[in-house]
């Protein structure tokens, strides 16, 4: 979603997604776990920490480049990654960074025996989905956010400051990414960003570039391939597949499995 | 109202406006006639800040406004009607005739709004028939109609307007230059845009001629449609 959300305002693919999640579980392992603070506050200190950074991306590395074009803007959503990357690397070198689960134990669910954790990430997931919903459909700054994406020249003759939705998009896209970061890694460290950028822009890419909606049936249609081919195959298959998807959708359906043939952009 | 002094501007590296001087009097409507590429619709582009200038200067109500940036120049009283309707096709027709009261929307009660909002309805009835459909459902007129409206709902001072008859039936241009002429009685002031010089001229005060990014000619619209020049080049006689 957090994908689709800039790439919808913006034009640009950030490729910094994976490394706001990344922040986002670690912030939260610092106020938590180092700083002692509760995990309720520190999980959402940790998530507005990283809404900033969001913002700031924009404002300093996005934002100078808006006139030179779009592929400039897009490779320096790599270097903010790489960048990202080794600010993670050196103030949190450890290899494992756990953050306590939000509640601890297993329960046994259909025969199945699954961690309490899976609640909490079906639970918020459903609730940042439908918050994000509302404020595109029913907030005034949402709806010019939208506007934006589908016509930047025209929303500026609105008074809409265009820049400033760019900015928006990319805190928001932050906020989730770092919900998502530090409900989903039990331990966090500084190369996951890597891993979840990739499954959270195949995700982005099935569900269909721009749609910020597809990107949530994206996610689930990825994770439950990777459990098939996990559990039929082997699970040391798991993290091959989102590659391969990616490619495959990109290859036959470039526009996402929700997305119109006639709106690819490149 | 609108003073250009010595303006120029680049569409691309091409040079579409030259040492360009152009007053909007306050109450009028100014029209901008000339051939396809002659710069109409650079100018609008230029006022409205979605261009930047190269030299010279553009006051409004005194105050220069030469390169702000096109939020702005919309809080301060210039909305622009563009070029091709560009309303928010996926977005209802309500929702775009809101994004046009964006800006002040945060400063102005709402009851001010929506009595705007029912002013528009009373200009174009068929906005409120249609307010829930999607606009680009709508056909190209009520499209224009839409465009027209969503610019009014900023409550402007001056009102740009580039093309509206582009690519609609002669009745259907006739109803939405009746709109026009309304919001004309009720003070608005509007510069307008128009390939078809017979109709902008005979609804205008004033006229500019514009030629390769220049003024060629300008008067009273009424002496401009005398012309001999402009009849045989823009009127087709």
């Amino acid at each position: 979603m957090g994908f689709n959300i800039i790439f919808s305002s913006t034009g640009v693919i950030n490729f910094a997604q994976g490394e706001f999640c990344m922040f986002g579980g670690l912030f939260a392992f610092t106020l938590a776990v180092t700083a002692h603070l509760p995990l309720v506050l520190a999980v959402i200190l940790a998530i507005l920490i990283t809404g900033l950074i969001g913002v700031l991306t924009e404002r300093l590395i996005i934002h100078p480049l808006r006139h030179i074009s779009m592929l400039v803007m897009i490779i320096a959503t790599v270097g903010a990654s790489i960048l990202f990357k080794a600010v993670g690397r050196i103030f949190w070198p450890l290899e494992s960074n756990p953050l306590p689960q939000f509640t601890s134990g297993q329960v046994r669910l259909l025969g199945i025996t699954v961690s309490r954790q899976i609640f909490w990430v079906i639970g918020l997931t459903a609730i940042a989905v439908a918050a994000v919903y509302i404020f595109y459909n029913r907030t005034r700054t949402g709806i010019a956010m939208r506007a934006c994406s589908i016509n930047p020249q025209a929303a500026s003759l609105m008074g809409i400051n265009v820049q400033r939705m760019a900015m928006y998009a990319f805190g928001l896209s932050a906020l989730l990414g770092a919900l998502a970061g530090l409900v989903n890694a039990p331990s966090t460290n500084y190369h996951i960003g890597f891993y979840l950028g990739i499954k959270g822009f195949t995700a982005a890419v099935i569900g269909g570039l721009g749609n910020i909606f597809g990107a949530v049936l994206g996610g689930i249609a990825l994770g439950l391939v990777e459990e098939l081919v996990a559990g039929i195959i082997s699970s040391g298959y798991r993290d091959l597949i989102a590659a391969v998807i990616l490619i495959t959708v990109l290859l036959v359906r470039p526009a996402g499995l929700l997305g119109k043939r006639d709106v690819v952009k490149v | 109202m609108l003073e250009i002094r010595n303006l120029s501007a680049f569409y691309g590296r091409v040079e579409a406006l030259r040492a360009l001087d152009m007053d909007v009097l306050s109450g009028s409507i100014t029209t901008i006639i000339g051939a396809n590429g002659a710069g109409k619709s650079t100018l609008l582009r230029a006022i409205s800040g979605l261009i930047p200038t190269r030299y010279g200067s553009i006051c409004f109500f005194g105050k220069d406004i030469t390169n702000l940036h096109a939020d702005q120049i919309v809080g301060l009283g210039i909305s622009q009607v563009p070029e091709g309707r560009q309303v928010f096709g996926p977005l209802t027709v309500l929702e775009n005739l809101k994004l046009g009261a964006f800006k002040r929307a945060r400063k102005t009660p709402a009851s001010e709004i929506e009595s705007d909002l029912d002013k528009v309805y009373a200009l174009f009835p068929l906005l409120k028939d249609r307010a829930g459909q999607a606009a680009g459902t709508l056909s190209g007129g009520e499209q224009q109609m839409l465009a027209i409206g969503r610019a009014l709902m900023a409550k402007p001072r001056l009102l740009l307007l580039d093309e509206p008859s582009m690519g609609l039936a002669p009745k259907v241009i006739q109803e939405i230059f009746a709109g026009l002429a309304d919001l004309h009685r009720e003070g608005l002031t509007i510069l307008l845009v128009e390939q078809d010089a017979k109709i902008a001229l005979k609804m205008s005060d004033y006229g500019y001629v514009l030629k390769t990014g220049k003024v060629a000619l300008e008067d009273e619209s009424c002496k401009l449609l005398e012309n001999e020049q402009v009849q045989k080049i823009y009127l087709g006689a």
